[in-house]
């Protein structure tokens, strides 16, 4: 049986009386990434949420590498949000204080990580995303393409087996957009972590292998990117 | 790899994090380090004034010998000097320093008849056997002499002639502070008031200083003891032996053995204490009222409280997003929690420090107020400043990092708890935080509490102290179920004044967000509430004690003049006037009828208390005293009535838990006495309370006719200001006073008896505007999107301005109006519960509405001004301006 990174069994959420997760399934296996298309509110962010251990289902499994995290305490889900999972926003969500070099390094920090070694793996990750020369800027001093590029290599920093990207273009303009796209593409790639992109963009969707169509909470289909 | 200690983890967030916020928002920083401060200040200034207040009633012979190991008192007057020899023979040759003490109160002569009672320099007069002194510093190889002293700068000094200071008339040694103050040199004589008379006095020297004890107090006076009790006319009486064991092997054991021996020879006759005891004593005297003042002084630590925990709360609104961030990237919720509560101690701590700072400056001042109480109500303190000492900096310290831990401790756990995609979650962004301090139910649950919590009696301590806790739990009950209940005025505010906003767009937009209130709102109008609440409170109390005062005055003081000692300017000054003073003057033409008062100290189940001899048929006659509980027999006014009855007041009936038709045994010179109480009366000039017997019967028990007061009706066609200034020629020692001048003096010294409390209460209510306006500030940070685009649309800098100051306004209302109606609750728990538990006295409820009115408009006009500042500077904000 080919191994997963993530496996996701029969998951449900619900909000009050509102179902926003029916019964979702999938895999994803090590490298792939998997774009997951959907209307607003049809549960997109719910489910990523969840396999970020951000947020708590009600029902269902969750396996990552091999672990079911539905059950693990808060901080056990911290401890593997720290260590296995990188997760890129639609609002960046850059800690305003930090500089960018400052908010690379900070998982970084966050697994005890030597400061020499930091320094070089941030420098690196900072060199990666073609920010090398914004190191000491402050979020509030970066354009929204470079704040997501630092997003991007603050998620990469401790090199997750899982890449969770929420809307990584949705905030950005059509060139911004496309050049993140291709850096999430190559990173991936070079990296081997599987990335899960929740995108309303079937444009978005092109550097992924599989396409996940989702409406109101169910998984509808899945297809190959255009 | 494995991840940070906790340590490290909690060192990161904070330098990356907590101090960042700090440097980025400097202004914010500072005026929270500064509210936490100003109310550490003004605890820690009550303390350290109390603290030396009490401290300066202290043993001044210990300053000028060794620390006396045991002294001897009469339970009621004085010892008689014959005490001394019984003792010296009993104890035969065993090595005992023996040190016999007088020890009474001067001041500086009378200078017009209108000066304020208290006005005059006082001084501190210890007669001690000199000699005895000189030798007990000889023989502990301590260099310090009384007569071999070299004139210097700043100091007296006096020539080595023994005797011949010893033989001259009214030689007095004096501090060198009070040498260097009014450069005094030997020979110069000045005269003080002691009883009624004025007595010349000439410096003798300075009073040495004795190596590793603290310097004499400025105003202490010492004279060899015969000179003393000459002066004030104490000839073979004494008011304590104090005796000192000398070192060497068993000193234990010595010190048990003499105060055995001291047993075994007293019969009642004196009691023992050590220096220990008699310090306990005062202290125990001036508790009440140093815990009242203390929890007084909380109101600006609790409106502190208030701010920063709305502070911290709005800051873990703002920072939802960074927390949530942090926790997706794997710190832990123990670990976020731990930030806020290390964020919360280092304000706690730079605001302890701050704090032990401005309290101590505040000290020096509040050491002056609190000294005039202590001097006017229970005995003569000399206390002129207040020393900070390391341990009372730490206890500052920990008091504001407690303090500020307890304010943040709930937002710290609210930043802990909240999931991390609600805080990511820009749909949540306004969703509150705190919810059970919303709660009405909660608000009303409280309020029965505190109607529960009254009906608790108060907690009984040694010394008769009585501590009203379930006053007390009443009052912060009534003060947080009003901080709950003032939210709702907020929102109901709002949707009313919805209207105005059809004549102005400020008065919309402000009314828009009251309506919609935030718990930033909410917090800043409950600490308004607090404040205005316990001022309000305050006010009510004082109102209700000063209309009681008048009408008690009213009743009591029917008489044309009152006379006493001019040295008696404290309530335990024990100046006396003679006999043949008194006598004169009673005899005089120009009186037509006289009171004689004689009083004095005695100890009642080892409590302090007043024993009063004075004429019942005057009293009688002039129907002066307030009865609670009337005598059911008039013969108890008769003089000579071979029982023996008293009258005593509120505060006896309530401290030592008699009532009319008890017994009660007291000490007297003359042996134990038994008297039947026959009636309760109000008195609010002492709260250690008062026995009244008839005079004759004291002289008798006392074998002594001084009298502590006149009190005397002016024949009906003289003028009682002319027979004051004929009395006053003759006899320029006395302290005179016309009807008149008493009850503005005794409205006076009450008046200033409260200044302490109306500097709190001024203080609370500043820390409750600033706050007020630090809220405001805040949340125009979280506006500065809002005011973007209502500046884009053409907004005027002082058309925002105004809508800030019209909200501001309004919470200020909301906190006041509701303040005030708690603090008609707290008012009645004050009056009825803590101070009657207290200090006994049953006082009538009053309330001064201008006073309150006052007080709130005052509240109203400074939260707008303050408002519409903070919205002048808030209107500039860029829409990505960061905190």
């Amino acid at each position: 049986m080919e191994y997963s990174v993530l496996t996701v069994d029969r998951l449900t959420k619900s909000y009050g009386d509102r179902l926003i997760l029916r019964s979702v399934s999938l895999t994803i296996a090590p490298g792939e990434r998997v774009a997951l298309v959907g209307p607003s509110g049809c549960g997109k962010t719910t489910l990523l949420n969840c396999l970020g251990g951000v947020d708590r289902p009600d029902g269902g499994k969750i396996l990552l590498d091999r672990t079911d995290i539905t059950g693990l305490s808060s901080d056990e889900l911290a401890a593997l949000r720290r260590e296995q999972i990188g997760t890129i926003f639609q609002f960046f969500h850059l800690l305003p204080t930090l500089t960018a070099f400052e908010n690379v390094e900070l998982p970084l920090q966050l697994l005890n990580i030597p400061l020499r070694e930091r320094r070089e793996r941030v420098e690196k990750l900072l060199a990666r995303v073609k920010l090398s020369h914004r190191a000491a800027a402050f979020p509030g001093q970066l354009s929204g393409g470079e704040m997501q590029r630092v997003a991007i290599a603050r998620a990469l920093a401790n090199r997750p087996a899982l890449l969770l990207a929420d809307e990584p273009t949705g905030n950005l303009d059509s060139a911004n957009g496309e050049n993140i796209l291709n850096l999430l593409a190559e990173i991936s790639d070079e990296s081997q972590a599987a990335l899960l992109m929740v995108t309303h963009s079937t444009e978005a969707a092109r550097i992924c292998h599989r396409v996940i169509h989702m409406l109101d909470g169910v998984i509808t289909g899945e297809t190959s990117p255009a | 790899m494995n991840p940070p200690r906790p340590p490290a983890l909690l060192y990161l967030l904070l330098r990356r994090f907590t101090l960042r916020h700090w440097r980025s928002a400097p202004r914010t920083t500072a005026l929270q380090i500064f509210i936490l401060a100003l109310g550490i200040a003004v605890f820690f200034s009550i303390r350290l004034a109390n603290r030396a207040a009490v401290a300066s009633f202290q043993n001044f012979t210990g300053l000028l010998t060794q620390q006396s190991d045991w002294q001897i008192s009469a339970p009621a007057g004085e010892l008689p000097v014959g005490t001394l020899e019984e003792i010296r023979t009993a104890l035969g040759g065993e090595p005992v320093e023996i040190l016999p003490v007088v020890e009474t109160s001067g001041t500086r002569p009378p200078e017009n008849l209108d000066e304020h009672i208290g006005a005059r320099e006082q001084f501190s007069l210890l007669g001690i056997d000199l000699v005895a002194v000189q030798n007990i510093a000889s023989a502990g190889g301590n260099d310090q002499d009384w007569f071999t002293q070299e004139p210097g700068e700043g100091k007296v000094g006096t020539g080595n002639d023994f005797w011949g200071l010893l033989r001259k008339t009214n030689t007095v040694f004096v501090s060198s502070a009070l040498a260097q103050k009014n450069h005094l040199h030997v020979g110069d004589r000045f005269r003080i008031v002691i009883d009624e008379n004025i007595a010349p006095l000439e410096i003798a020297g300075v009073i040495p200083m004795s190596p590793g004890r603290p310097a004499p107090p400025e105003n202490l006076l010492v004279f060899d003891l015969p000179v003393l009790q000459r002066l004030a006319h104490r000839e073979g009486r004494l008011n304590r032996i104090e005796f000192i064991v000398p070192d060497g092997a068993d000193l234990n054991g010595r010190r048990q053995t003499l105060k055995e021996k001291l047993a075994s020879l007293s019969h009642d006759r004196w009691q023992i204490l050590s220096p220990d005891d008699r310090r306990a004593a005062a202290e125990t005297m001036t508790r009440a009222f140093r815990l009242n003042l203390t929890i007084l002084s909380l109101i600006g630590l609790l409106v502190g409280l208030y701010l920063i925990f709305q502070s911290l709360d709005g800051a873990v609104v703002r920072r939802r997003e960074e927390i949530g961030i942090l926790r997706s990237l794997g710190v832990t919720e123990k670990s976020i929690r731990r930030a806020w509560l290390l964020e919360a101690t280092l304000l706690g701590f730079m605001g302890g420090i701050f704090g032990a700072l401005i309290g101590w400056g505040g000290a020096q001042l509040a050491v002056q107020l609190v000294g005039r109480t202590v001097n006017a109500l229970y005995f003569a303190t000399t206390a002129r400043s207040a020393h900070l000492d390391t341990g009372e900096f730490f206890v500052a310290i920990a008091l504001a990092v407690g303090a500020s831990l307890v304010a943040g401790w709930w937002p710290a756990r609210q930043a802990a708890k909240i999931p991390p995609a609600q805080m990511l979650s820009r749909v949540a962004e306004n969703q509150e935080p705190v919810t059970v301090f919303q709660s009405a139910p909660v608000a009303i649950a409280l309020l029965l509490l505190a109607v529960v919590l009254t009906l608790l009696p108060p907690l009984r301590f040694s010394g008769a102290l009585r501590f009203p806790l379930g006053g007390y739990a009443a009052a912060l009950a009534v003060i947080f179920g009003g901080g709950l209940l003032c939210g709702r005025w907020l929102r109901m505010l709002g949707k009313y004044l919805h209207f105005a906003g059809n004549y102005s767009v400020s008065a919309r937009l402000a009314a828009g967000h009251l309506a919609k209130s935030s718990s930033r709102h909410r917090m800043a109008a409950a600490g308004l509430l607090c404040a205005v609440t316990m001022a309000a409170g305050m006010i009510i109390l004082v109102d209700s004690f000063e209309v009681t005062m008048r009408g008690w005055i009213d009743h009591t003081f029917q008489a044309d003049l009152y006379i006493s000692s001019g040295g008696a300017q404290s309530a335990s000054s024990d100046s006396r006037i003679s006999p043949v003073t008194w006598r004169a003057i009673v005899a005089d033409p120009a009186i037509a009828e006289a009171s004689v008062m004689q009083s004095a100290a005695i100890q009642i189940k080892g409590l302090s208390t007043m024993l009063v001899g004075v004429d019942l048929a005057f009293s009688r006659h002039y129907n002066n005293l307030t009865w609670l509980q009337p005598p059911l027999d008039e013969k108890i006014f008769t003089d000579d009535l071979p029982e023996n009855y008293g009258l005593i007041s509120e505060s006896f009936s309530d401290r030592f838990r008699v009532r009319r038709g008890d017994l009660i045994a007291i000490p007297t010179p003359a042996g134990e006495k038994n008297i039947t109480l026959a009636g309760v009366f109000s008195d609010y000039g002492n709260e250690r309370g008062s026995l009244v017997i008839p005079r004759r019967r004291f002289a008798q028990w006392f074998g002594d006719e001084r009298a502590t007061s006149l009190i005397l009706m002016t024949q009906t066609n003289l003028v009682p200001e002319e027979v004051q200034q004929e009395i006053s020629v003759k006899y320029p020692g006395l302290s005179i006073l016309t009807n008149r001048h008493l009850r503005s003096e005794i409205l006076r010294i009450f008046r200033q008896t409260f200044s302490v409390t109306y500097a709190l209460e001024f203080i609370g209510i500043a820390v409750a505007v600033i706050g007020l306006g630090m809220t405001l500030s805040s949340i125009l940070l979280d506006r500065r999107t809002e005011l973007t685009t209502l500046r884009a649309l053409g907004f005027r800098r002082d058309e925002l301005a105004l809508a800030t100051a019209v909200e501001g306004a309004l919470l200020a209302l909301s906190g006041v109006l509701t303040g005030i109606m708690a603090s008609l609750c707290l008012g009645w728990i004050l009056i009825y519960v803590i101070n009657k538990q207290s200090f006994g006295w049953t006082l009538q409820f009053s309330i001064p509405w201008l006073a309150l009115t006052e007080l709130g408009a005052l509240v109203v006009v400074a939260g707008t001004l303050a408002a519409y500042l903070v919205g002048r500077r808030g209107s500039n904000l860029a829409a990505d301006h960061e905190e």
